[in-house]
């Protein structure tokens, strides 16, 4: 799947929305203290390093050439070799150990995330679209990699160079230090001015570049529709248009970020002039040395850079805190359906009463006041136009949403109190299509019940009549089924998803008719496997044949979301009413 | 605007970037020259400093000047370093964006044979991610070019400064050169392992949103979360290996310039301090030992883009390089028209004659192998219509891919009103034949735009006119903002009926003289689908059409049914007709019913999932 750039609002924080975002991802990086502590301690080291290397210049001119002492000159340089060798050593930690806090901060984000998200009801999935929860767990969390590669190091060590620096310069001479830092306020205010400018553009080109893929994706999608109208030219045309765009949004980040990146240099350059000039003056007055101006005019050719990367890295900053934010607001959805105490009894009668639902966010009940009572071995069908709240009736009987109103029970126990574990032993769901995970034929079975021996699963298996047709492959049942099941035909996914059925052996079943598309071999076994399944289970079917219809006991039809008529068959069509008008229009237009 | 031809071809990799940046080369050499002049400013500072020091605070001699020379350098250096940066990275977005253009031209007449095997996805990184390498690249083209002066020049000044010191200086600088180019080597299938753990990551969490229902009815979570974890671990781990590649490289190549500057101070602290060599030399040696830096790893990292850019360009030259299959005649020929106002009234015939079609080899499709139509004949006259009947597999929907050429026959020929599809112009004939797809696609644009697809200048008039034809207007009206409401994946969404009459409506604008309605009700709410039917019959009134049917309810529109089967016209005739004797027909329309059934029951929860998801 391609991942879409588009910019949402949610991508524009503003200060304070950012500072709050990291504040609560330094909470969550605390487990990782010890490692990121190491890692700013090796980070330290590698900067004084870096640093101490002027200062030893300059103890190698003043004392050293400026004596013609070549002994000092030689220690001078032996020292140097010994901090550039230890640098070298500390500098390759740091990124080990910034690295490892950074990628186990994210390894303990997806987790988390993940966790989350699996807690929450199908009403949570309902509101989220898939592609969305995808790419808070893909391109969000990534989108931090960057920073914690790069970013947090180039931080600290940006903040450590600058701050240390100074106290460098100034412990070398307060007068130079002020010389040199006559440019620091215009470098600040055109740092933050730089920042703010660049990250509007950034944010623009992200927009544009997300809406330009989109009308690629839109054309490349359409180009049946684009050539069949001949519109290709005109096609090309808007598409061009929008990458003219997408280009002036790259024109104008770039133009933001020349003037200051020239600045920065210059006044980088400059004030080495500003160095030499009053420091040669210093130097004539006898107030600093030679090689106190050397060291000064080395240690400005390092301090510029790191001002600039800092200028830099909030993009990163900001981005990365855009899509935490979008991350917390995940975690912080409290899931809407959890478990109670109570264990249900193994077989018990299943009672809707009084039941409405309304899907959260919208105003329209779906259901209004359903009354059914299912006794304990019953097969009972829903029957019911499109739309009319049949499919819900059955996810309502699974627990995979709560009522609005009103209870549904088994055995007298609220299923709210039951708990989660014992629930989904007693009823299963079989959804119409048969989705398969990664993996084996024996692992997708293995779903429904982890800790299944191969024994059982192979029980489950011949219970409904598919265990030959499986041992038949290559691997047997330890087949790999390869992406979404595309090893299997429609009929033997199928055939995985009632043996997870079959492994769990409910008190009741609850089915989507699940015969779509199946080619007439299949059909059968399909057929068959569901009705060894059903026998001695409460069964509820979501029904749309008149086949299904008539081997039930009995009948509900809802009708906008009423409970319209409940009988059997022929009770049913005895009173004639929509049941009965349902059933002649399926009866007339089956082929004679 | 650059021109968008079909049949360019032919192009291969280097000289398909050698044409694009012939186009620039104007802007790349003023970036280039301005980057030579922004060389003479930071060749120029080291020197200054030196006779700062030296002359100005040594010798205390006009040290004002040379310090405000070093000022007014860097000042030089400044604003010529912004203009180069300026430069060249304006000339590769431009160069991103051209190619861009031309690639989405190509891809837009690519022939439908080559889109049915194509990934969007590949599509979609061949015109993004592969450019933006390619961006990469043309960047460092003026940059590098001008680092290449400077560093030159700043191997000439210190020679001749002091040629044994100069040599001692640079020792460690090819290293520099020789670790980066080898940390690109290490790094990127590093990356490319990360990326690789973060896509099977991504797999988990895809089945796992996708098949929610089934772990929520099974309680698998844990099992999931197990997988999960297995992932995550993988990526650390594969991060962790990358981290540890950056940490053998980036610090040593940080490092190692520190290394000749402490040989030029115990090298050239012994000559100053033998009075070989002056301090300030010596300074000057370290600035330009520091100044090099940068400019020679750039010079590492080009080589690496440069690997990249061409592969990416390779990738997006396999496009460019493939010829429609499906070509404009040299020569083409104009359908016969009345000359009148209404041009095109009286004409549509079609002839279908000997017509034998295989399609090339698919991975998708199983079942294939043999010619899907086979000797298929079939005349229209003007005005009339025909429904295409068959079983699934049975050829129906090739027909029309083949009227309008989205596959060329390979035997046989078809006609409309006597020219051979093939002696046409592709725009005249598809202009001659308007399509209401199976599947509606709807672009994320206003409903006016979507109606008036086939002509963006129509006036709101014409469209109105349509969308009444096609019985949309009354809906439409309704939207929120009417026929100014935006479409699409990111817009309004409408039902399947909806989308269907605005897809008639767009076939009604574009007036042709043949229409085709490829199985235009399906995934239509039931109540709805006479509308539809409605719609269709007053659109057909007059014009010569093929519906192509999936549902009983469909055939009873045309005046004639064709049953197809295994590629050949078996039976023909009226709809009454064929059922009183064809038996058939009747397991056709049988088995129709039956898959009727089942698109409903789809419906039904499409319509659950609507609700549920606003």
């Amino acid at each position: 799947m391609f991942r879409m750039g588009a910019v949402t609002d949610d991508d524009k924080l503003d200060k304070e929305a950012t500072r709050q975002v990291l504040r609560r991802a330094i909470g969550m990086a605390k487990p990782f203290r010890r490692t990121i502590f190491a890692a700013l301690c090796f980070v330290l080291m590698s900067t004084l390093g870096l640093l101490l290397g002027p200062v030893i210049v300059r103890y190698g001119i003043d004392s050293g050439i400026d004596m013609k002492d070549t002994t000092t000159l030689r220690n001078a340089v032996i020292a140097y070799i010994v901090v550039v060798a230890l640098a070298y050593l500390a500098a390759r930690q740091q990124y080990i150990f910034i690295n490892r806090a950074g990628e186990g901060f994210l390894r303990a984000l997806r987790v988390r995330t993940f966790d989350h998200i699996q807690r929450q009801s199908l009403g949570f999935f309902d509101r989220y679209q898939s592609g969305v929860l995808i790419s808070r767990m893909t391109a969000d969390i990534e989108s931090m990699a960057e920073l914690v590669q790069w970013g947090l190091l180039q931080f600290v060590a940006a903040v450590f160079l600058i701050g240390l620096s100074l106290i460098l310069m100034l412990s070398l001479s307060w007068q130079l230090t002020i010389a040199a830092l006559l440019v620091m306020p215009v470098i600040i205010i055109a740092s933050r001015k730089f920042q703010r400018d660049s990250n509007a553009a950034y944010l623009e080109v992200r927009e544009r570049v997300g809406q330009n893929l989109s009308e690629l994706q839109e054309g490349i999608a359409g180009v049946r529709v684009v050539q069949a109208y001949a519109q290709e030219k005109e096609q090309t045309r808007q598409f061009v248009a929008s990458n003219r765009s997408l280009y002036q949004s790259h024109v104008h980040s770039i133009r933001v970020s020349t003037w200051y990146f020239g600045l920065v240099e210059a006044l980088g350059i400059f004030s080495t002039g500003l160095a030499i000039g009053i420091g040669g003056w210093l130097v004539g007055r006898g107030d600093v040395t030679v090689g106190t101006v050397v060291a000064f005019v080395l240690l400005l050719a390092q301090l510029f850079e790191p001002v600039q990367q800092l200028s830099q890295l909030y993009n990163t900053v900001q981005s990365s805190a855009a899509s935490l934010d979008k991350l917390f607001t995940i975690l912080d959805t409290e899931p809407d359906i959890q478990g109670g105490s109570e264990e249900l009894p193994e077989r018990a009668d299943l009672i809707v009463d009084g039941v409405g639902f309304t899907y959260p966010s919208t105003d329209t009940p779906v259901l209004r006041d359903v009354t059914i009572s299912v006794a304990d071995g019953e097969r009972l069908a829903l029957v019911g136009p499109t739309g009319a709240g049949k499919s819900t009736v059955a996810k309502l009987m699974a627990r995979l949403y709560d009522p609005t109103e009103g209870t549904i029970s088994f055995g007298g126990i609220d299923l709210r109190d039951a708990t989660l574990g014992s629930l989904r032993e007693r009823v299963v769901v079989v959804p119409q299509e048969g989705f398969l995970f990664g993996g084996s034929i024996a692992d997708n079975v293995r779903i429904a019940r982890a800790d299944a021996t191969d024994d059982e699963l192979r029980e489950a298996l011949d219970a409904i009549g598919a265990l030959d047709r499986f041992d038949a492959f290559e691997d047997g049942i330890d087949t790999e089924v390869r992406e979404r099941g595309s090893r299997l035909s429609a009929g033997e996914r199928q055939l995985v998803s009632l043996a997870r059925a079959a492994l769990v052996d409910p008190a009741v079943l609850v089915l989507d008719e699940a015969t779509s598309s199946l080619d007439p071999g299949t059909e059968v076994i399909v057929e068959q496997a569901l009705d060894r399944l059903m026998i001695g289970r409460t069964t509820i079917v979501v029904a749309h044949r008149l086949s299904t219809i008539q081997h039930a006991d009995r009948i509900a039809v809802i009708d906008a979301g009423l409970l319209a008529e409940l009988g059997t068959h022929d009770e049913l069509v005895e009173i004639g009413g929509r049941y009965a008008a349902l059933a002649s229009a399926w009866a007339q237009s089956l082929p004679s | 605007m650059p021109a968008f031809d079909a049949d360019h071809t032919t192009v291969s990799t280097w000289p398909l970037l050698w044409e694009t940046l012939r186009a620039q080369r104007r802007n790349l050499l003023i970036g280039t020259m301005i980057g030579l002049a922004w060389s003479v400013g930071k060749v120029a500072s080291p020197v200054l400093i030196r006779f700062g020091i030296d002359r100005g605070i040594r010798d205390d001699e006009m040290l004002w000047l040379w310090a405000g020379l070093i000022a007014f350098a860097g000042l030089f250096a400044g604003f010529f370093t912004a203009f180069r940066r300026f430069y060249a990275f304006r000339e590769a977005r431009w160069t991103e964006t051209r190619l861009r253009e031309r690639l989405f031209g190509h891809i837009m007449s690519l022939h439908i044979g080559y889109h049915d095997r194509a990934q969007t996805g590949q599509l979609m990184s061949r015109s993004s991610s592969d450019l933006n390498q390619i961006q990469m690249f043309v960047v460092m083209i003026p940059i590098t070019l001008s680092n290449l002066a400077m560093i030159s020049a700043v191997t000439v000044i210190l020679l001749i400064t002091d040629w044994q010191l100069a040599l001692l200086a640079f020792a460690s600088l090819p290293l520099i050169q020789v670790l980066g180019s080898r940390f690109s080597r290490a790094i990127h299938p590093a990356v490319l392992a990360v990326q690789a753990e973060q896509a099977e990551l991504a797999t988990v969490v895809e089945e796992s949103v996708g098949g929610v229902r089934v772990i929520k009815g099974f309680g698998a979570e844990r099992v999931q979360a197990e997988k999960l974890r297995t992932e995550a671990d993988d990526i650390r781990r594969e991060s962790i290996k990358a981290a540890r590649i950056r940490a053998k490289y980036l610090p040593a190549m940080e490092l190692l310039p520190q290394v000749g500057l402490i040989a030029v101070l115990w090298f050239g602290g012994n000559q100053v301090i033998n009075g070989d060599l002056s301090l300030g030399a010596l300074v000057q040696f370290n600035v330009y030992v520091a100044l090099l830096v940068w400019p020679l790893r750039m010079i590492g990292m080009t080589i690496a883009f440069a690997q990249r850019a061409a592969a990416a360009l390779g990738r997006v030259n396999e496009v460019l390089d493939i010829a429609s299959q499906v070509r404009n005649p040299d020569h083409p020929v104009d359908l016969p028209t009345t000359g009148g106002a209404e041009p095109a009234a009286g004409f549509g015939d079609i002839a279908f004659r000997g017509v034998t079609f295989t399609y090339p080899t698919m991975a998708s499709e199983t079942e294939t192998g043999g010619p899907v139509l086979d000797g298929f004949d079939l005349d229209m006259g003007a005005g009339q219509s025909v429904a295409v009947v068959g079983a699934t597999g049975s050829g129906k929907s090739t027909v029309v891919r083949l009227l309008v050429r989205f596959y060329d026959v390979d035997a046989g020929s078809i006609s409309i009103d006597g020219v051979d599809i093939r002696e046409l112009s592709l725009h005249d004939l598809r202009r001659a034949v308007g399509i209401v797809f199976e599947d509606t696609l709807l672009f994320h644009d206003t409903v006016r735009a979507n109606i008036a697809f086939a002509d963006p200048a129509a006036g709101a008039e014409r469209v109105e006119q349509a969308a009444r034809l096609a019985g949309a207007h009354d809906f439409i009206m309704g939207l929120p903002d009417a026929y100014d409401t935006m479409l699409g994946e990111r817009g309004f969404s409408l039902s399947g009926g909806q989308r269907q009459r605005i897809a008639i409506a767009r076939a009604i604008l574009a007036d042709p003289r043949i229409l085709v309605l490829d199985d235009a009700t399906s995934a239509v709410d039931p109540s709805k689908e006479h509308e539809i039917r409605d719609a269709m019959a007053t659109v057909m009134a007059g014009r010569t059409t093929i519906v192509i049917a999936h549902r009983p309810g469909t055939v009873a529109l045309a005046d004639t049914v064709v049953l197809l089967d295994h590629g050949r016209v078996i039976a023909w005739g009226r709809h009454d007709e064929l059922l009183a004797t064809e038996p058939r027909y009747r397991d056709v329309l049988a088995a129709m019913e039956q898959s009727d059934d089942e698109e409903r029951r789809d419906l039904s929860d499409d319509v659950e999932a609507t609700i549920g998801g606003d």
